[in-house]
Parts: C-alpha cells; structure tokens; sequence
C-alpha cells in the first residue's frame, strides 16, 4: 500500500472517531501551548536582551576593573579580601561591598597597551541640585555621557557616533521640564540651567569669608531626553555632561577624598574593536595583567543564561504535560485497535502487509501529535498577539518590543518534533494490531 | 487452477494437536463455481482459509494460479491475495463510517492500484452490484442485502481471478439472499473468476457447478453438475 494512501486512510479513521481525535489531540496540545509560549517568551526575552545590551554598552569597549567582583554577575563574593589603599566601600542598600577600585596608575598601565585606543573613567559625581532663575532647587544625578548608552530624545540632537557633548552643554531629562518652568521640551532648548555641587570635604577660606566648597555653574541645554524602554539606567534619569565637564565637577566634588581618582570599573576601547578576535586577544591582554574584564558579550551571555535557565525550567513543565498526552495516545490508539480488530482482519485478509496495518496505526498516531501540535501552536499564537501590547504596556518594554516573538521555524520544528512523539507513542498499539492473526481478528465479536 | 494434494491442518501442539483437515486432494478448473458444504466444524472454513492463503498448512501441497503457496513468503502471499483474490463474508464487514466508494477503494489500495485508474473501476464495481447512486452514503445507511452488495463490489473491484464467499445469504432475508445468489453467479460468468461458496444453504450448493461436501475433516462427497466446469481429483 503507498504511503500516500496510508497517510489519508489514517486520517480519514481518525475522522470518523471526531471527538475522541479531538479530546486526544487537546492533550498534546496542551503541551504544545506552554512550549510555543515558552519559546516565544524565551526569543521576546533574548530579543530584549540584546537591545538592552546594544543599547547601553559599546560593543569595542571592554568594562575594566581591579576586583573580580564586577565578573561575578552580580554575587557578591563571600571571602576576605586583602586591603590595600585602593579598597574601598561601595553601599548597595544595608549592606556594602568592598571593592578594590581602579586607580590613576592602573589607567597609565592599561593606555600602555597598544590595543587600547582611549579609556574612559566612571566618575561618580556628587551634585546637590539643578536650579534655573526664579524655580526652586531640585535634586539630580550627574553622569559623564556615554556614546554607546543613547536615551531616547525628545527635542534637540545627541551627538552623533561615538563624539561626545560639546563642553558647557547638558542633556536633560523630561521630567525637569515643568518643574523647571518650561512649557515644552523644543523651549528648553539652548536655554541655561544651574547645576550646584559641593565638595566632599568641605573646606572654609577664613580670609575672604567666603565659602569655596561649593559653586554653581551654568550649562546649555542641547537636547530633552525620555527614558528609553532598553535603559538599564535604574531610579531617575540622570543630567548628562560631557566627558571635560564631568572631570570638572568630579574634581571639584571628589578630590581630597580617599575615593577621588579610584573607579570601580573603566570603559576601555580597543581599536578595530569590532573585530571580536581583536576584542578577545586585548581582554586576554588585560586580564594577564591582573585586571578583570567584561565585553558587551560577557554581560549579555549573563543575562541570556538567567534567561535560558528560566526558558528551561517552563520547558520541563511542558515536557512533562506531553508525557501525559503520551499515554492518552497510547491509550486511545490500543482502545482504536481492540474497537477495530475485524476492521484489521479484513485489511490483512484483502492482502495488506502487517507493516502496513502497522504504519496505519502510527500515522493515525502521527496525526493526533500534528493536529495537537497545530491546535497547541495557533491557541499559543492567538494568545501571545492578544496580550503582547499589554505585557509590553505593563513591563514598560517601549514601541517595537515584545515580550514574546514566535519564530515560524521553531513552530514547525516543534509540530514536527509532536509529530515524532506521538507516532512513537502509536508503536505498541500498532504492534499489536499488526500482530493479529486475520482469521481470529474476523471471528472477533 | 487451485491444487491441494494432500493437505493437512491441524491446530495446537503435536501430542495435542486437532486436525481440521486431513489428507485433503482436488483441483478446481479456473472459472468454475464450488460450493464446500458440511456441519459446523467439518472443515470448510479452514478449507478456504487454506485455499486462499489466509492460514498455512500444516502438510501437503497448496498451489494456486501457479503460485506453490509452501515456497512463498508471508509477503509474497499477501500481494497474490491483493491482486487475485476477493473475499465475501457472512458478516459483510464493510466499514461502516466510511461511504460506499471509500470500502470499495480499500483491496484496490492495497493492490497498490494508482489513484487514476481507482475511480472507474470502483464505479464499474458498484455498477455491476447496482449502489453507483449510493457512491457517497455512508455504508452504515445501507440495508443488509446492500451492505452484502457492497462486500462483493469490493470483493470484485479489482477483478480477482478468485472469489471466496464465507456463507454469503447467512445473513439475508430469502429474498435479498436470492439476490446476492444471482449477482454472485452472474458476476461469475461475466468476470470469468472461480467462485468458491463455503455454505450451509444446500440450494444455493445446488446452484454451482462443483460440491464438495466435507465431514471431519475430509472429502466425503464430490459432485459435478456441469462436466465442462469440474473439479477433480
């Protein structure tokens, strides 16, 4: 008998029992819903991943530091470390960690690497508050500006490439917008504000009266910026300066401080970075020197493995689900094969092969895996288009980011991969059937 | 032709064993009608089972169309029934959730028949048994005498030159029994196929041109009603 028979015979068998194809079929197709929501909610998770890690880091920059802790992904290590003058503290809520901090000779040290095309220090700088004439105080964060980690802009221009601010120029949040009296963000634009900040050790000049531990300086505003949905920049968005700037008010702020001139990572950038070769032999280069390195690819082979880890735990419960639909197929399929053993009879009686009586059988199993498949991937679909805006809304993922993308290829491969489960699954009861004497399966009552 | 010499079937284990057919010898001419009458248990339904390759002896020699079925494979035995032998059974096992043209299209798939050559034969089969109008009904619609009607257009479908009925009236009303008698025979003289009757019915015996009567296991009667169609020894 041609397959091409066999196949549509089977399908025509399993037509005539329709609600027990159908309640059989639910089975795998639970599990072929939670395993497309899962691959799909694992590809919108990697998906997001990546943006975030695109968009906030600089694929030819390496993250320097001295302390392994800025490698571990984020646990901190529980063993003592040896002090020496470039420890110190660094506050994560009741708890601190101590990090030993990369200082000015370090820096000498990495530039010295022909690799190295520029570095560039993490200053962490302390401001008191952003005011403009006539508005009150309010409070802020500073951040020296990073080419690779772009916010969103609402009115103005970011530089372009990898240039930096123009000096005396700042990018400002839109959430200082009203409290700062401007009507619109394009009316911010090139307009003045004050940024005050204050030494870390505060120092008196008894002689003039005055008091030079804090100063106010004046910036432009060059563009308004909005949080982008792949920001990894926690809390408030910070004031941006330009790198000249921000060495300025950390100056100010941090030197004679046991901290000033000691970072807890550097940005270094290789040259031809984007050549990953390049990019692997300047880490090796570095951490042979006894720093700890950290590419753009490191920090997202992290997170994608918290995300694989998670995607393979939901997996396993679909997996298990589909354990259970196995034995319902197997179940129906012997049930189908004791209900038609004079069906059978007659097959091999008009001359039909036990294999194939035994590939009828299996087909007929083939096709409950496809039809579950099928039913498990369309509801899992449905479902995944209906409440992606939603998750998206919620998880405040922005435009164009979803929490689950179906991958057509995987869907096949997973209806395929039902389809071979489940046709394993009809082997015994095929067996069975193809087993039987014709003779006594006609005189079965 | 079918030839058995000396055929013998027994069932179970030596020491225990049951022997429905003992010594068994004829010939039946192609194109002839054999009736295979007996009590119950007599051996006719192994006799058929036999002749048709549905069950293997024990000893002697079976051969039919040419075919010696001792030197066959399972395989080979299987293709030789697909395409040379229709069967007709007490109990019609058509296949009810399926319509008139899906049961007859079945012996014709397992000959491996291509699909272009199917429709015309399964309406000429259906034509021949008068139930081309009921192609697309369900076989669980038709009567019993149209059911039986069906079971023989598959039986015939791909013109085997051998048809084995298994108390093909046991089941009938007389008058949808007579029925299935004419076209049985009918279908004989025109298909020019031997047609083997294994029954109970002495009429419908009296009607086919050979009969064999069976007791125990053994010929004990042989009549030829037409000296042109005979079986013989």
């Amino acid at each position: 008998m041609k397959i091409s028979d066999l196949l549509k015979r089977s399908g025509k068998n399993l037509r005539s029992a329709k609600i027990r194809t159908v309640l059989t079929s639910l089975a795998i197709a639970v599990g072929g819903f939670t395993l497309v929501l899962t691959l799909g909610a694992g590809n919108g998770l990697r998906d997001y991943t990546s943006k975030l890690i695109e968009s906030n880091f600089d694929p030819t920059e390496l993250m320097v530091g001295k302390d392994k802790e800025i490698t571990n992904a984020g646990t901190p290590s529980t063993e003592p470390k040896e002090y020496d003058d470039s420890v110190s503290s660094l506050d994560f809520g009741t708890t601190s960690l101590q990090i030993k901090r990369v200082t000015k000779e370090d820096i000498e040290q990495i530039k010295q690497l022909p690799a190295v095309e520029s570095v560039r220090e993490n200053y962490r700088i302390d401001a008191r508050y952003i005011t403009r004439e006539n508005q009150k105080k309010y409070t802020l964060s500073v951040e020296r500006f990073n080419p690779a980690q772009k916010p969103e802009v609402k009115a103005g221009n970011l530089p372009g490439g990898s240039d930096d601010l123009l000096k005396g120029s700042i990018l400002l949040p839109d959430s200082y917008l009203e409290v700062l009296g401007f009507n619109s963000a394009e009316e911010a634009i090139g307009k003045n504000v004050s940024i005050h900040v204050r030494k870390g050790l505060p120092e008196f000049t008894e002689s003039t009266g005055r008091d030079t531990a804090q100063k106010t300086i004046e910036y432009a505003i060059s563009a308004v910026t909005k949080r982008s949905a792949t920001s990894i920049a926690g809390g408030q968005l910070p004031v941006y300066v330009s790198g000249p700037d921000a060495k300025i008010l950390y100056d100010f702020t941090s030197s004679g401080t046991p901290d000033y001139e000691k970072y807890t990572y550097v940005n270094v950038r290789i040259k031809n970075g984007t050549d990953e070769d390049v990019l692997s032999k300047a880490k090796s280069a570095l951490e042979s020197q006894g720093f700890y390195v950290q590419s753009s690819k490191d920090v997202q082979k992290t997170v994608t493995q918290f995300v694989n880890i998670l995607q393979g735990m939901v997996l396993g419960f679909g997996a298990i689900t589909l354990i259970a639909s196995i034995f319902g197929i197997i179940n129906t399929q012997y049930i189908s094969v004791l209900e038609r053993t004079r069906e059978i009879g007659l097959m091999k009686a008009l001359g039909m092969r036990s294999r194939d009586v035994k590939l009828l059988f299996m087909f007929e199993a083939s096709w409950i895996g496809f039809l579950g498949g099928l039913i498990g991937s369309v509801l899992a679909v449905i479902l995944g288009i209906l409440i992606n805006p939603w998750i998206s809304e919620k998880l405040d993922l922005g435009d164009g980011n979803s929490l689950i993308i179906f991958n057509p290829l995987q869907i096949v491969m997973l209806i395929a991969g039902l389809v071979l489960v489940a046709t394993v699954a009809g082997i015994l009861p095929a067996r069975k059937a193809s087993k039987m004497d014709p003779i006594e399966a006609l005189r079965t009552e | 032709m079918i030839e058995l010499e000396k055929v013998v079937k027994e069932y179970g284990k030596r020491g225990n064993a049951f022997r429905a057919l003992d010594s068994v010898t004829l010939k039946i001419e192609s194109g002839s009608t054999v009736a295979i009458v007996g009590k119950s248990g007599s051996g006719k339904s192994t006799l058929m089972h036999l002749m048709s390759g549905l069950e293997k002896m024990s000893e002697g020699k079976i051969i039919v169309d040419g075919q010696d079925f001792g030197s066959m494979t399972g395989f080979e035995v299987d293709r030789f029934r697909s395409r040379k032998i229709g069967f007709i059974f007490q109990s019609f096992f058509v296949e009810g959730r399926q319509t008139c043209y899906e049961n007859v299209s079945l012996p014709l798939e397992i000959a491996g028949v291509p699909k272009r050559k199917r429709k015309i034969m399964i309406e000429q089969a259906l034509t021949s048994v008068d139930l081309l109008q009921k192609q697309h009904a369900r076989a669980a619609s038709l009567s019993g005498g149209q059911k039986q009607r069906l079971a023989i257009a598959r039986a015939i479908v791909n013109k085997p030159m051998y048809i084995f009925a298994d108390e093909p009236t046991g089941n009938l009303d007389s008058v949808n029994g007579e029925n299935v008698i004419k076209l049985l025979f009918s279908l004989n003289r025109s298909l020019k196929s031997t047609l083997v009757i294994v029954t109970h019915d002495h009429d419908l015996a009296s009607k086919c041109a050979v009969q064999l009567t069976l007791s125990d296991g053994v010929i004990t009667r042989r009549l030829a009603k037409v000296p042109k169609k005979r079986a013989a020894i």
